[in-house]
Parts: structure tokens; C-alpha cells; sequence
């Protein structure tokens, strides 16, 4: 059959190419490669501890779906602390 | 030389149409779109005319490649002196109507006058109609539309129109075409009913003529392809604009609880992957659809989900959408930001200004300044989803005191609400912000600070500043194609060299206005997208008219400073709070308390602030009070405006 | 081994309605921007957010071809298209008037019948449409994309519904 499979339009392709298994962290002074547990709902990023909330969308495709927000304030709580003591 | 470009101008006191050529010398000057309409204006407008009065111009254009064979040029632009801010107004949307208007036979409209009764306007091949309006006064911005396809039998007629905002003279009501480009800001559809101009409605068969038609088609797929390749394109024709919200919210850029915070905690629900799973559910997988000519299609479609509005079709919602009925008010609900968003493109009113005015007039009554006696009982407390939909209604019909008093904009209310409440107004020149938030990236608060229409992050906001780019790509970028030695810097916290990219990006934005191209198609979001070398070529097949990049540059500098001229005339001045290039105090005073480490703690530095104004002022001529120097006007040939060329 | 039997095959899902298509089709053939010559159209319901382009089908038993009082339309196998001869066309309008897609159309200014030409064998729309909403395939092949295309969507169901399950 004549099918020429690999004609995709860039969006399609792009759901295509999207790397199963990880995603990097957010914070973009980070980006650190973070690679979930298969079915765990979070995942902690080793480099700068940000933790994450885990959506999967089938069981090989997990995605990141925003900060685990008590963890996050606590952070952003301390950081500010911090800061605001060094002023 | 294939250009027969006309400009018509109507005056709807008299019913007296006049039509004119673009001459090549003022396309040389002035190119079209945006940066024509900034002539057009200073022209036409007296100094400190009512912006709801009779002589204000209401200026409709199409970019110099509208209608032409170049990818995504369908913007409509649109401009008069404000409503909202008292300087210019300015506003720009996507859809099918600037090219339609081409093909109907012109690229300028300047509508003056006042209209005795409601009346629309419709252009078919050449000629131009002032038509009674009675049955669709009243009426929301899709029906309108589709009553004037009903009234003139053919579907399709596209028409830009005003929704109940715009006839209500709410002051930052939007212009409208199709479901829901906007023209969002400054609030031209005010001054459209303050002209009891229902609509302007097109329908054209009339060739465009393509200079060089081979070398455009080919060129226009090479075009395309380095824009569509770029990966942000690419997500942004999967998610739409939502899709910045995810970094952006979990970085902490995002303003919530007007600007208490910098992040919306537990937005679970309106996260992009959740909204497009709506979108998905309700539309099926294939849910994007396109502005007339482009490959990247960002408009999501989708139909509420749940609650009293189920089942009802709207598209978007955007980026703006999100912050304005999601973070600000502190409403992290995707019902509420659905219904937020079909109700505004139903009334034909900013999202951007509604949103940040409720959340203000939230704050307000948290702090006491407003009451729910004030409010006829409603408890605007952050938080309240209801509140907020109902807002929506109360303002865009002038319901209650508190609504009626911010249709009239934000710093009016303020004088009606008294004690501090202006303290609490997050606004430039007049017009809120965004919902994100500068505090830790310069460069971007200097964008909104400077911008020509109040505070805007469409006329000059450096968003790659956030990508961290190694210095040298920057250059390459910011040093063509004027070559800039100065200072630059890949760290978003800091202020070196950001006044350039500030500077380079208004004249490259304004590049793509006058062109009627789509910001997604420049150096907006995506770092290898096409912008001042490319132009030329676009411009040569298309139109037959040569340019060099530094001719565009000089062009867009030009349009730029018209449009300073116009500012300054209506009372701009450098330091003024409510008209000037200045933010309000919590810019300074009030650090980030939310988000990613390099935010955490984060407030502009006041000092360093203005002394990255004074080098934006510098880098466009300006002298210390933010005035054209007279070698400046000069250089850019602007020593004798208004000119009256047109 | 290389077919010639190739068609346009339309994916009315797929479509983001953006007119594109008919953009290039006037420069490619009229050199002018105009969608009134496009021999495509994209077909609206806006409200309900459906777009479906429509173009010539290329029939075997093509009405514009029966009707025709001169003989001036043609079938030419080697490009599997039927076409107009301007030399034989009196310019009656009879082929608009029976085709049953809209596809036959009557340029107003230069006072002439047009119809899809699929570009000699490549189609600009077909070049140009990123979202693949248009399509050119071989004839045989038509009906498997579909049914593939519909089984996808079951497979997508049942996944759907299993994961619910679990």
C-alpha cells in the first residue's frame, strides 16, 4: 500500500516526537531532565527540589501538570524569608 | 508597478463618501497598516478632542500585504484616540476581515461624524453603503454578524462589529469579527458607538494583483515552512496560547489576587493540558482552527462543558483569558474562565481590562474602600466565581454603581471610589497590565511602562528575554538590521542592554502591523522567526515595491515616534502616574512571594528602572522629559507634521 | 511502482478553515490574490466550528462533461482529471448550473467557466495545507486511509473507556 506514513504536518509530528517517559523541570533556571516513576503521581527534581504533580496519560506518557503546591510554597516561602532577612 | 490601493474616507454626519490612492511616496514613508493609521490620526484629530465625540476618526485598516500572497497577513488594525486612556487608541485583530476589505477594494477606511441613528456600513467591490441598523442595535457581536449575512443574502459578507459594550459606551469595549478575534484594548469599540456604528461589514470579488506571483508562491512556502518548523508554532497549534500559562504560572509570573501574588496556587483545572482536554472532548481531536492564510492555527474551539451555559460554542480561550477570569480574580476554575471568555466575545468587550478592573474592584472591598452596599449586595470577595460572571453582565450593561463606575476605566473609578484606591490600580497610561508579572524581568516592565498604547505586552515585550539565549545569538538577533555594540545580557533579572531590545523589539513589532502580519510570525515568542531581512523579499514579490531592511527600519522608527507625537499632544509626560511612562508604586515596593527561586523575593529596582528609561529615550531620540529632540524629527522626517498628505 | 490514478481526498476534520488553499490556487492560476477565481472553497459553519473544503471530485460520470452542448470538456486519463477545452467553450454556464458540488465556477471579470486542473499533478493546495486537510492520494488508497482514520478513532475510544475501566 502506497501510505506514505511519515508525511505529518508539524503539529502532528510534534504530539509524535514528544519523549515518552520524562519531562524537564519548570523552573527554567533549572530544566533538569526529570524521569517519573511509572504511576507515581509526583516526582522531586534532583537539582533544584522542586516537586512536581504527574499526569499520565497512558502508562508510558507521563506529564507534568504544575508545582505539588504545598511543597512549592514551602519553598517559595523559605527562599522568601531568606531573601528578605539578607535585605 | 501592480499597487491600486485605495483609502476611502466616510463621513456618517453627512453620508458623504471620498476615495483616494495611496500614493507611493506615503508607502514609502509610512508602509500601511498601523504605521499609516498613526498618520492617519495625527491628520485627522484635533488636539484634545473627545474620543466619544463626532470629530474623533475612526481609522480601519488592512496591513501593506493584506489580501496579498504572504502567509498570515490578515490582520485589521484599528485606531482612534481613546476612550480609556485619552491618547491613542489602537487595537489589532486576526480573521477574515482586512482581507475581505481588500478584495472589496480598500486598505484604509477614516470614518468621521456621527451617525443620527444606528447605521452599519457595508463596502462591496468599490462601492460604499451607510445602511440603517435598527434591527441588529442590541444585538451580540456573533448575531450581529450573521443578521447582516441574513440582511444582504450572502454569507459571505465579513464584517467587523460592536457588541452591547461597544453601544453602551463601555470605555475599553472591543471591535469584533467572527467568534472571537478581537480588537481588543483602548476601546474602539466604544468610539464606533459613540458613532452609532453598528458595523463595517465587507464582501469583495475584486482581484489583489501579485507582482511577481510565481516567486510569491514559492517564497511564501519557504515562509511558511521556518514558520511553522518553529517548535513554539508548533505547540501553539496544539494548545493554543494557553500553552505559556503552564511555564509561566509554575516559574511565577502570573498575577493573582490583582497583585497580592505572583503565582496561582492549586490552578489545577485551567492548566493548558486540562483546557485542551476540554477542548478535546467537546470538539474532537482535530479542534484548531486559523486566521485566513496561516499554518498555525492557535484558536482552540471548544463548547462549555458543564454548568448553566453548557453546550454554548466559543473559541479560545487564551492566554489573557486565563489570567483575566482564572489568576487575578483568584477563580481557578475552567467553567468560569469558559464562561468569562464566551461572554466577553458575546459583548464585545477587553477580557485583559475587565478582568483586571474586577479583581482590583476585589481587592477594593477586601480592603474595605468598596462595600457590598456599594456592590447592591454582591459579595466581591477573590474567589467568588459567580462574582465574577456576574461582574461581567453588571459592567458591560452599566448595572450598579461599582460596575458602571469602572465601565468608565480604572483611574476614573478610582476618583469615584476615593480614599487609595488608585494605589491599588495596576495600570500604565490609564490601561491595566496583563496578568503577568514583571517583577522579575526588567526589560519586560520597561515594555510596559514605554508602550505607546498604556500598558501593553504587544508593542514592544522582548519575551525571548526569558529564554535565556547565549549572547551571542542575541546579537546576532538585536544587531541587525542596525548594528548595536552595546551592552546585552542572556539573564532575564537583569537591566544591561535591555532598553535596546525594548527599542528593537516596538520597531519590529511595529513592522509587523504595518504589514499586517501576525506577531507568531516574528520575533515574538520564537527566536528563529522571520523579521527585518526577510521582509524586503516578502514585500518585492508580493508588491513590487523595493525596501531595504534598513529602510524598514527607519520606517517603523518613524511610525513609532508618529506615534509618541501623538501621546505627547494629548498630554503624556515622563513621570505622570496616570499618563506617563511610569508603574504603579508595588512595581517597587512589594516583593514576589511566590514561585521558582530566581523569582522568589524579586521587585524592580527604581533607580535602575529609570535609568533604563532614560537609555530607551536615548536610543530613540527622545531628551530627558521623553520629548523628539529636533534632529530626531528631522532624521526621521517628521519635522513638519501633521502634513496633511492624505 | 508508480500509479498516475491519484485524487484529492478531503479530511473535512482536519480543516482549520484558514482558506489558504484558496489563496494559492488564484496566484498559481490567475497570479492574483483573489478567492473568488479559487477552484477550492472552504465551506463554514462557524458557530459550530466546521470547515469543509470543497473542490472537483473528477468524476467518472461527470455531469459538467454530459451536459456540455459544444463538447469542450474532457476527460484526460493521464492526469486522471476532467478539463476545460477554452478553444471549444462557448461560456453557457450549463456545467455550473448541474455540478453537484459547486466546483464548476464563472469568473465574473474575465467572463470564463473554471474548474480544479490539479495543478498538472501538484496540487498547491495539497502543497500547502500543513494539517494534511487536503490530500493527494492514489484512488486505491482513498478508502483504507479512511478506514484506518476510523479505526484509530475506535482504538482511541476503547483506550479511553479501558482506562476508565481501570
Amino acid at each position: 500500500m502506497a501510505v506514505d506514513t511519515n508525511k505529518m504536518s508539524g503539529a502532528e509530528s510534534l504530539r509524535k516526537t514528544r519523549t515518552y517517559g520524562k519531562f524537564r523541570c519548570l523552573n527554567p533556571t533549572c530544566m533538569g531532565r526529570l524521569e517519573p516513576k511509572p504511576g507515581s503521581d509526583h516526582v522531586r527534581c534532583p537539582v533544584c527540589t522542586s516537586e512536581y504533580r504527574v499526569a499520565w496519560i497512558r502508562p508510558d506518557f507521563p506529564r507534568v501538570r504544575g508545582p505539588v503546591w504545598e511543597v512549592n510554597k514551602k519553598l517559595a516561602d523559605a527562599a522568601f524569608k531568606k531573601k528578605m532577612e539578607g535585605k | 508597478m501592480a499597487l491600486n490601493r485605495k483609502i476611502a474616507y466616510i463621513n456618517l454626519t453627512t453620508g458623504e463618501v471620498e476615495v483616494k490612492p495611496i500614493p507611493l511616496d506615503v508607502r514609502k514613508k509610512f508602509l500601511g497598516g498601523r504605521g499609516l493609521d498613526a498618520y492617519l490620526l495625527l491628520n485627522h484629530s484635533e488636539k484634545g478632542c473627545d474620543p466619544l465625540g463626532p470629530d474623533n476618526p475612526l481609522i480601519v485598516s488592512g496591513g501593506f500585504l493584506t489580501a496579498t500572497c504572504a502567509s498570515a497577513t490578515a490582520r485589521t488594525h484599528v485606531m482612534a484616540k481613546s476612550p480609556l486612556t485619552g491618547m491613542l487608541g489602537s487595537c489589532n485583530m486576526g480573521g477574515f476581515f482586512a482581507p475581505e476589505m481588500a478584495w472589496a477594494g480598500f486598505h484604509h477606511l477614516v470614518i468621521k461624524g456621527k451617525a443620527e441613528k444606528p447605521c452599519y456600513i457595508f463596502i462591496h467591490n468599490g462601492e460604499i453603503e451607510i445602511r440603517d441598523a435598527a434591527n441588529i442595535w442590541g444585538t451580540t457581536t456573533t448575531d450581529a454578524q450573521w443578521a447582516i449575512r441574513d440582511e444582504l443574502n450572502d454569507q459571505e459578507v465579513k464584517s467587523m462589529v460592536i457588541g452591547p459594550a461597544g453601544e453602551n459606551l463601555v470605555v475599553y469595549a472591543n471591535v469584533m469579527t467572527g467568534i472571537k478575534n478581537a480588537g481588543g484594548r483602548t476601546g474602539m469599540g466604544a468610539v464606533m458607538g459613540s458613532k452609532n456604528l453598528k458595523a463595517v461589514a465587507c464582501r469583495g470579488t475584486m482581484d489583489i494583483k501579485i507582482a511577481h506571483p510565481v516567486e510569491a508562491l514559492e517564497f511564501n512556502k519557504r515562509f511558511i515552512d521556518q514558520i511553522t518548523s518553529a517548535k513554539v508554532n508548533k505547540t501553539q497549534g496544539i494548545l493554543g496560547t494557553p500553552m505559556i500559562w503552564g511555564a509561566t504560572n509554575s516559574w511565577g509570573g502570573v498575577r493573582t489576587r490583582n497583585f497580592q501574588y505572583n503565582q496561582c496556587e492549586y490552578a489545577d483545572d485551567i492548566e493548558p493540558e486540562a483546557i485542551d482536554e476540554i477542548c478535546e472532548d467537546t470538539m474532537g481531536p482535530y479542534h484548531m482552527s486559523g486566521c485566513f492564510g496561516c499554518q498555525v492555527h492557535c484558536r482552540a474551539q471548544y463548547r462549555i462543558p458543564s454548568g448553566p451555559y453548557k453546550g454554548k460554542y466559543d473559541e479560545g480561550p487564551e492566554y489573557t483569558s486565563q489570567g483575566a477570569f482564572g489568576s487575578e480574580t483568584d477563580t481557578p476554575s475552567a467553567e468560569t474562565v469558559l464562561v468569562g471568555n464566551h461572554l466577553v466575545d458575546q459583548y464585545g468587550i477587553d477580557n485583559l481590562e475587565i478582568g483586571s478592573l474586577i479583581s482590583w474592584a476585589m481587592e477594593l472591598y477586601e480592603e474595605g474602600i468598596i462595600t457590598s452596599q456599594d456592590t447592591d449586595g454582591l459579595d466581591l470577595r477573590f474567589g467568588n466565581d459567580e462574582a465574577v460572571i456576574e461582574m461581567i453582565h453588571r459592567i458591560c450593561y452599566r448595572k450598579g454603581k461599582v460596575a458602571d463606575a469602572l465601565a468608565d476605566g480604572g483611574i476614573p473609578a478610582s476618583k469615584i471610589f476615593g480614599k487609595n484606591s488608585f494605589d491599588y490600580l495596576i495600570q500604565v497610561k490609564g490601561m491595566s497590565n496583563l496578568h503577568s508579572d514583571e517583577r522579575a524581568t526588567p526589560a519586560l516592565a520597561l515594555n510596559i511602562a514605554t508602550s505607546s498604547r498604556g500598558s501593553d505586552h504587544l508593542r514592544s515585550r522582548p519575551a525571548i528575554d526569558l529564554y535565556h539565549l547565549p549572547e551571542p545569538v542575541l546579537r546576532k538577533i538585536y544587531s541587525s538590521p542596525i548594528p548595536y555594540e552595546g551592552p546585552l545580557s542572556s539573564e532575564h533579572t537583569e537591566y544591561i542592554g535591555k532598553a535596546w531590545q525594548v527599542f528593537w523589539q516596538e520597531n519590529c513589532y511595529m513592522g509587523v502591523d504595518c504589514l499586517g502580519i501576525c506577531k507568531y510570525h516574528t520575533t515574538f515568542l520564537g527566536a528563529t522567526l522571520p523579521n527585518f531581512e526577510d521582509w524586503p523579499k516578502v514585500l518585492y514579490y508580493n508588491t513590487g515595491v523595493e525596501f531595504t531592511p534598513e529602510e524598514l527600519w527607519d520606517i517603523t522608527e518613524r511610525c513609532n515616534m508618529l506615534e509618541r507625537l501623538f501621546n505627547l499632544r494629548e498630554g503624556l509626560t515622563r513621570d505622570d502616574l496616570e499618563k506617563g511612562d511610569m508603574l504603579n508604586h508595588r512595581y517597587f515596593d512589594e516583593p514576589c512571594r511566590r514561585g521558582a527561586p530566581d523569582v522568589v523575593g524579586r521587585m524592580i529596582d527604581k533607580e535602575k528602572f529609570i535609568g533604563m528609561i532614560d537609555e530607551f529615550y536615548a536610543h530613540k531620540g527622545l531628551d530627558a522629559e521623553g520629548n523628539p529632540t529636533s534632529e530626531t524629527l528631522k532624521r526621521l522626517g517628521l519635522a513638519n507634521e501633521p502634513s496633511h498628505m492624505l | 511502482m508508480e500509479k498516475k490514478d491519484k485524487v484529492l481526498m478531503i479530511n473535512p476534520e482536519k480543516c482549520t478553515g484558514c482558506r489558504l488553499c484558496e489563496l494559492v490556487c488564484a496566484v498559481k492560476h490567475d497570479g492574483v490574490s483573489n478567492p473568488a477565481r479559487s477552484r477550492i472553497r472552504i465551506m463554514k459553519w462557524e458557530m459550530d466550528g466546521v470547515y469543509i473544503p470543497m473542490a472537483c471530485q473528477q468524476c467518472q460520470d461527470a455531469p459538467c462533461m454530459g451536459v456540455c452542448p459544444v463538447n469542450a470538456i474532457s476527460r484526460n486519463d493521464e492526469l486522471n482529471r476532467i478539463e476545460v477545452d477554452y478553444d471549444k467553450c462557448i461560456g453557457c454556464r450549463s456545467c455550473v448550473a448541474v455540478c453537484p458540488f459547486g466546483a464548476m465556477g464563472f469568473n465574473s471579470i474575465d467572463r470564463k467557466v473554471f474548474k480544479c486542473d490539479l495543478c498538472d499533478g501538484d496540487p498547491q493546495c495539497v502543497r500547502f495545507c500543513e494539517v494534511q486537510a487536503v490530500e493527494y492520494v492514489e484512488v486505491d488508497d482513498v478508502a483504507i486511509l479512511k478506514k484506518m482514520e476510523a479505526a484509530t478513532k475506535l482504538q482511541a475510544t476503547s483506550h479511553k473507556i479501558a482506562l476508565k475501566e481501570a
